[in-house]
């Protein structure tokens, strides 16, 4: 089997988890609840497998290299880590919304991973500037922190939604703003871990931790924003609405660090 | 004046605002190529923008005034709010008062009081597993009538947050060093040559090294597909004495002397010689092979005409590697046309009655080195592993601490809890509250 082909069917696996967690809500069911989360666990499972299916035939193919190297491998690693965090906060945030935010954004991701015609799923061998060790720990510690900014990204819209439009079906908005923070925290963490060791990768290959080219720029743009989120804690005046605006901000930055600066922005990082 | 200053740079306003202003102005320089040369802005902008722009020194944004002085401001800005943080933290680090001072149970974040009429054997129990299961294992001490528990954990993640803004200034001042006493360039070596000057990025001139350095030899591996694999080049450093330094270079494995670290960065194609090329007749299905150099006409044996090259170059339209060819025929006019390696047999080269393809050639190749000096750069990895701790103190440790006291007599003992958190307090409190439940009698 294809690891392409089973990736195919972890993106309808995760469109069907988000749906059984709509339902569990719509009817307030436990056992519906449970039923999603094992569907998501299988998802994720599947997913971790055709991981590691792709990295085993790369070898095969004599040109082995962990499958996080171009576009498509990327894009299927942030799905996986998106789902991977809400499993973590799941014990402490025991919220269904967070189940179907989690498991729609890695869907869509994943749809766009296999349906786009720009994103060329073939195992392609690495350019010798991206065999390095730095590149994995790299680009692991980033994802898994934009998976966590994906998730305060659907909490702060949740919470403006909650303070202006008053949904009475969401969470209230102490607990919104929480996770929000929560989430940020720990993606500022592995996002300066990401950019530290970005800076690592860049000092063996070019002999400078860091060149202000545009992706490395974004990636600071995006670290300061949430450096800012962070702060706005500490700053009276600044809870709730201004400081949901930051995080929304911030995700922004994330996304055109991630496919701004190659769509429209040239860069060293065009790789990617 | 200084007490209004005092009063901006303590201000974690002027953080956020530092923090948004340099992430907006940061885009400018994404928006706008970086370090071109002043010839090339000038084609690329109106005469007006292009004098704005060379005003603020957008073309060289991220070193220029303006943004240093944004730097330096932030950095004044740490100094003061984490300076002004050290008393509270001091005070919250050092070690308790052995004294037990009953203020704490009016003062603390979290306060409660109950009665309980249960034997004071049996509220000891709850009293330390409420401690304990909320902090940790108390120190029990008695004092006059009074009973007290007191357990603390997690003080050092504290400093958690002096020692993150701490590595701010430490990477900064790094940086700093480095772009004031260091220098980023390249050099280009052809297989067998030798060089001793670096060309600056940024325009800033060619930069002696004061020895030379030499390369020996040039390897690059395709694959298949024919994307480099791998490529490496063997140095030696030849000092002013002659002694001969020697090492290899490949992509992400720099070379590294003294306090210069040689990347090896890119490579290419200095030269092409000793072509082959092969004229098959088309008649008689013979080969002949010919070695003309480029411009260099040599006989066709076999006609009456001659074969030139007249170029070479690398890749002709994906096909790989063509030399332009020039057929002379006495009394026609030249007929130019691409040859290939073998395996791209396209029409265009059967002429005058042969077949070509190119044979063979030998490349030249030359390495490109990024050469560096950057004194600083062990402050900023110094700087990225103290935040990278200081993260993980402020992140995953929680300072707590719990004063509990029983005091009153038989059938009416009071219970006093102060606590105080550094994070999380909800959940501590909702703990608290659970504990405290099965204790209280009212
Ligand atoms: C690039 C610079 C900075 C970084 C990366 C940074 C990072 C941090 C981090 C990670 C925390 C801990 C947050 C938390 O535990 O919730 C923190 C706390 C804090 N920061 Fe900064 N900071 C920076 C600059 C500043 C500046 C310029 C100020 C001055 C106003 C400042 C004032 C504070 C204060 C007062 C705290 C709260 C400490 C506490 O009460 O626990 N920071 N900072």
């Amino acid at each position: 089997m294809n690891d392409t082909f089973l990736i195919s069917i972890v993106t309808f696996t995760y469109f069907f988890a988000a749906f059984v967690f709509l339902i569990s809500i719509i009817f307030h069911k436990k056992s519906v609840d449970k039923w999603a989360l094992i569907i998501t666990v299988a998802g994720l499972i599947l997913q971790t497998s055709a991981i590691i299916m792709r990295w085993i035939h790369s070898y095969q193919l004599g040109i082995g290299h962990a499958p996080l190297s171009n576009f498509y491998e990327s894009l299927v690693f942030f799905s996986w880590s998106i789902i991977f965090v809400y499993l973590i906060i799941r014990k402490r945030y025991p919220n269904k919304l967070f189940g179907i935010l989690s498991a729609f954004f890695a869907f869509l991701i994943l749809a766009y991973a296999s349906l786009s015609g720009n994103v060329n799923c073939t195992i392609q061998p690495l350019i010798p500037a991206l065999q390095s060790n730095w590149l994995i720990s790299h680009v692991i510690s980033s994802f898994l922190a934009y998976a966590c900014f994906a998730i305060a990204f659907g909490t702060s819209i949740l919470y403006l939604l909650k303070i202006k439009m008053n949904v009475s079906m969401l969470p209230d908005a102490p607990f919104l703003d929480e996770v929000t923070y929560k989430m940020i925290s720990i993606g500022f963490v592995l996002l300066t871990l990401g950019i530290i060791t970005g800076a690592a990768w860049a000092d063996r290959a070019w002999g400078r931790y860091w060149g202000w080219d545009p992706k490395e720029t974004w990636s600071l743009i995006t670290w300061l924003i949430y450096g800012a989120f962070l702060h706005t804690h500490l700053a009276r005046g600044w809870r709730g609405v201004k400081m949901s605006l930051v995080s929304i901000i911030g995700f922004i930055a994330v996304i055109f660090t991630y496919l701004g600066v190659n769509y429209v922005l040239a860069g060293l990082h065009s790789y990617l | 004046m200084i007490k209004k200053l005092h009063k901006l740079f303590s201000s974690v306003k002027l953080t956020i605002f530092l923090f948004l202003f340099l992430a907006a102005t940061s885009i400018l320089g994404t928006i706008i190529q970086q370090g071109l040369s002043m010839e090339r802005y000038k084609t690329l902008y109106s005469p007006g923008v292009f004098s704005a722009l060379k005003f603020f020194n957008i073309f060289d944004m991220y070193h220029s005034w303006w943004f240093t002085t944004l730097l330096i401001l932030l950095s004044i800005n740490i100094i003061v709010c984490t300076f002004k943080q050290v008393p509270r933290i001091i005070r919250l680090i050092s070690p308790e008062k052995k004294e037990f001072d009953d203020t704490v149970f009016k003062s603390s974040q979290i306060r409660k009081i109950f009665q309980s009429q249960k034997k004071l054997s049996d509220i000891e129990r709850q009293a330390e597993i409420i401690v304990k299961s909320l902090v940790g294992p108390p120190v029990k001490t008695a004092k006059g009538d009074a009973i007290y528990f007191l357990a603390e954990k997690g003080k050092y993640s504290r400093l958690g947050m002096i020692l993150v803004h701490i590595s701010i200034l430490l990477i900064l001042a790094g940086g700093l060093i480095g772009t004031m006493l260091g220098f980023a360039g390249q050099m280009n070596i052809v297989e067998g040559e030798k060089s001793d000057t670096v060309a600056l990025f940024g325009g800033k001139g060619p930069e002696k090294l004061g020895f030379d350095v030499r390369c020996d030899d040039f390897t690059v591996e395709f694959y298949e597909t024919g994307m480099p694999k791998e490529y490496k080049t063997d140095l030696a450093i030849i000092d002013d004495g002659g002694k001969v330094t020697s090492g290899t270079m490949r992509v992400n494995h720099p070379f590294i002397y003294k306090d210069l670290k040689f990347c090896q960065a890119t490579y290419g194609i200095a030269g092409v010689s000793d072509f082959l090329i092969g004229a098959r007749n088309n008649k008689t299905g013979k080969e002949i092979v010919l070695k003309p150099d480029i411009m260099k006409k040599v006989p066709l044996p076999g006609s009456n005409a001659s074969f030139a090259i007249a170029r070479f170059v690398t890749d002709h339209g994906g096909m790989g590697p063509a030399v332009l060819g020039v057929l002379l025929e006495p009394g026609k006019a030249h007929d130019i046309f691409w040859i290939f390696q073998d395996g791209h047999n396209i029409n265009q080269q059967q002429k005058g009655g042969f077949i070509f393809t190119l044979k063979d050639f030998s490349r030249l190749y030359y390495t490109g080195i990024q050469v560096s000096k950057d004194p600083g750069v062990f402050i900023v990895w110094i700087g990225f592993c103290l935040i990278m701790m200081g993260f993980m103190l402020s992140l995953f440790f929680t300072h707590k601490r719990i004063w509990l006291k029983i005091s009153g007599s038989q059938d009416k003992y009071e219970i006093s809890i102060a606590a105080s958190v550094s994070k999380n307090r909800k959940a501590f409190e909702e703990k608290l509250e659970e504990l405290t439940r099965e204790t209280t009698v009212e």
